[in-house]
């Protein structure tokens, strides 16, 4: 399988005055070609950093990467040729219409005008964007503009997009309006690269993940090799007629609104779920989630703040 | 990138940055006219009309100044608040066609006050050919410095408030104290070099020197040795800039 991204001992500190903070710390992995990946963690734990090196608008500390078969270090220029990038946070040129934004985005890219209109009202209709195409910028909704942003470069003809945080701020809708057009550029065997906190997002469109946590690489894998690794791989949900002491033989126990979360093997799944029924008590058996696998892993859910303080931009 | 994509690029560029704001909101466009005016105005009355020729082509050089540098507020912006140099440095778009994009979509703006100044400098100046192209070449080459220092500038600050604090201390710098909307004799001798830290100054002395050439406004009497110093100074001063832009300012981020 060939290889878009291929990262190789990367560390990236950042000096600024009075310190340093590590942002990565010794990352190497492969991201194969024309697939979603998705990079998970929570803020600063490094997932934008990666972005912004492999995208080539930032320079590792120490370490090297690959885009595309080309060293981000010294052919940066054939990198930026056959990628585009929404960034984290970025917002589009409040002047222009939709339309004019992102045929002027594919005009500057270098396309030529009638394929430029094509690939955008492609796009426009796809992401649902057809009732504002002729509205300013300046007068959409963070959600649209946001949208706005990730149709510029799906409209592309970029080989591998860098999507940083693509739906946030997004409704459920628009969210998954975003989904099937990130869905779309990979069955044209574009190569996404895709960093989320929604573990249901990065689930549901990367065939394989990987998890940052205080820059370093915690789990790499396809998200049943992921849950495969999983000590506990069962999630059973309790009401609170149970006891929190009549539950801690069978494995770590949360405390939920409305009764108890519990993480166990098969065995022991089967043996608190047959007691449940005999006691008439409220249960539920799932395998767990990435977030069950985050939680069991790092110590603390994915929302739970930032790993680290980092500054904006390194001095 | 092929020479006919670098065209659409920058064209592009042209047309976002430059095009549909004038377009959307026509009032930059007297932004960027006002000051010139106001400062014409004031050295009508006050001299009265004796340093109108130097209000003029003044007025001329700080339009072209602004131009320049305004770009610093539009690239930090675009790059902090926006993130759209992001967008642009992770695509074919290459910097300096992306510098050469934002610097034309500034010079948009100045188009009305270019226009008005050229229109008074046909109407109330006299100029020969040589004075003529004089004041083209020098307009130029403050256009090409003063925006490769912008650039420059820009791709160091962190926060548009920078640009803010900048833009105008670099205005007053550069046109409001140095001889650039009176003549240099004004200045008395002893200190009359610290006129010359301001490269405003040695393109104010070739167009003061066009217009002491046509016959008008003659305070100081013309010298090619002079002369050859301020094309030199500033020629060499805006391909330093330029060079400096190029290979210093971060379009990566170290």
């Amino acid at each position: 399988m060939a290889t878009a991204v291929s990262a190789q001992h990367l560390s990236k500190t950042y000096t600024y005055r009075g310190g340093s903070t590590q942002a990565l710390d010794d990352v190497s992995f492969d991201i194969p070609a024309g697939e979603t990946y998705g990079l998970i963690g929570r803020n600063g734990a490094g997932k934008t950093t990666f972005l912004r090196i492999t995208g080539t608008l930032l320079l590792p500390s120490s370490g090297t990467a690959t885009v595309l078969g080309y060293d981000i270090r010294t052919e940066e220029r054939e990198i930026r040729r056959r990628i585009a990038m929404v960034p984290q946070e970025s917002r589009p040129l409040y002047f222009a219409t939709t339309e004019q934004l992102i045929d002027g985005y594919l005009r500057m890219r270098g396309m030529d005008g009638t394929e430029a209109r094509r690939r955008r009202n492609d796009v426009i209709d796809e992401l649902g964007l057809a009732d504002v195409r002729r509205r300013l910028v300046s007068r959409l909704s963070g959600g649209q503009r946001r949208r706005v942003m990730v149709a510029m470069v799906l409209a592309s003809d970029a080989e591998l997009l860098f999507l940083d945080e693509p739906t946030t701020g997004l409704d459920p809708l628009a969210r998954r309006e975003v989904w099937s057009a990130i869905q779309r550029a990979t069955r044209e065997r574009r190569t996404v690269l895709l960093t989320t906190h929604y573990l249901d997002e990065a689930e549901a469109l990367s065939s394989r993940l990987a998890l940052l946590e205080g820059g370093h690489l915690r789990i790499e894998g396809t998200p049943d090799s992921i849950r495969a690794r999983v000590q506990l791989p069962y999630r059973v949900t309790l009401d609170s007629s149970w006891s929190v002491d009549e539950l801690t033989s069978f494995g770590p126990v949360t405390s939920v609104v409305g009764g108890h979360l519990l993480f166990t093997r098969e065995k022991e799944a089967r043996e608190i779920v047959q007691s449940a029924l005999a006691r008439g008590s409220r249960v539920a058996l799932a395998p767990v989630s990435l977030e069950d696998i985050f939680l069991q892993l790092v110590g603390r859910p994915l929302d739970e703040g930032e790993v680290t303080e980092k500054p904006e931009e390194p001095e | 990138m092929s020479a006919r994509n670098r065209a659409r690029s920058f064209l592009s560029i042209v047309y976002l940055n430059g095009i549909l704001p004038m377009r959307a909101q026509p009032l930059y466009l007297l932004n960027t006219i006002a000051s010139p005016l106001a400062f014409l105005f004031f050295i009508d009355v006050a001299s009265r009309g004796a340093l109108s020729s130097f209000a003029i082509t003044g007025g001329l050089i700080l339009t072209i100044l602004t131009t320049g540098t305004g770009i610093q507020a539009d690239l930090v912006h675009y790059k902090q608040d926006l993130k759209f140099q992001d967008v642009v440095v992770a695509s074919p778009v290459e910097a300096p066609i992306y510098v050469a994009g934002m610097a034309f979509s500034e010079f948009v703006y100045s188009i009305p006050g270019l226009a008005v100044f050229l229109l008074l400098s046909v109407g109330v100046l006299d100029y020969t050919v040589v004075g003529t192209l004089t004041l083209a070449g020098a307009l130029v080459l403050i256009w090409g410095f003063s925006t490769a220092f912008g650039f420059t500038l820009a791709t160091y600050f962190s926060d548009i408030r920078e640009a803010f604090v900048f833009a105008p201390l670099i205005s007053i710098l550069m046109t409001t104290l140095p001889p650039v909307y009176y003549p240099i004799t004004y200045i008395p001798a002893s200190i009359r070099w610290a006129a010359y830290l301001s490269p405003t100054t040695y393109a104010a002395d070739l167009v003061h020197r066009g217009l002491c050439a046509a016959g008008s406004a003659c305070y100081e009497a013309p010298s090619a040795a002079a002369t050859a110093v301020d094309w030199g100074v500033l020629t060499g001063l805006t391909v330093v800039l330029i060079v400096l832009a190029a290979t210093k300012a971060r379009w990566r981020e170290p």
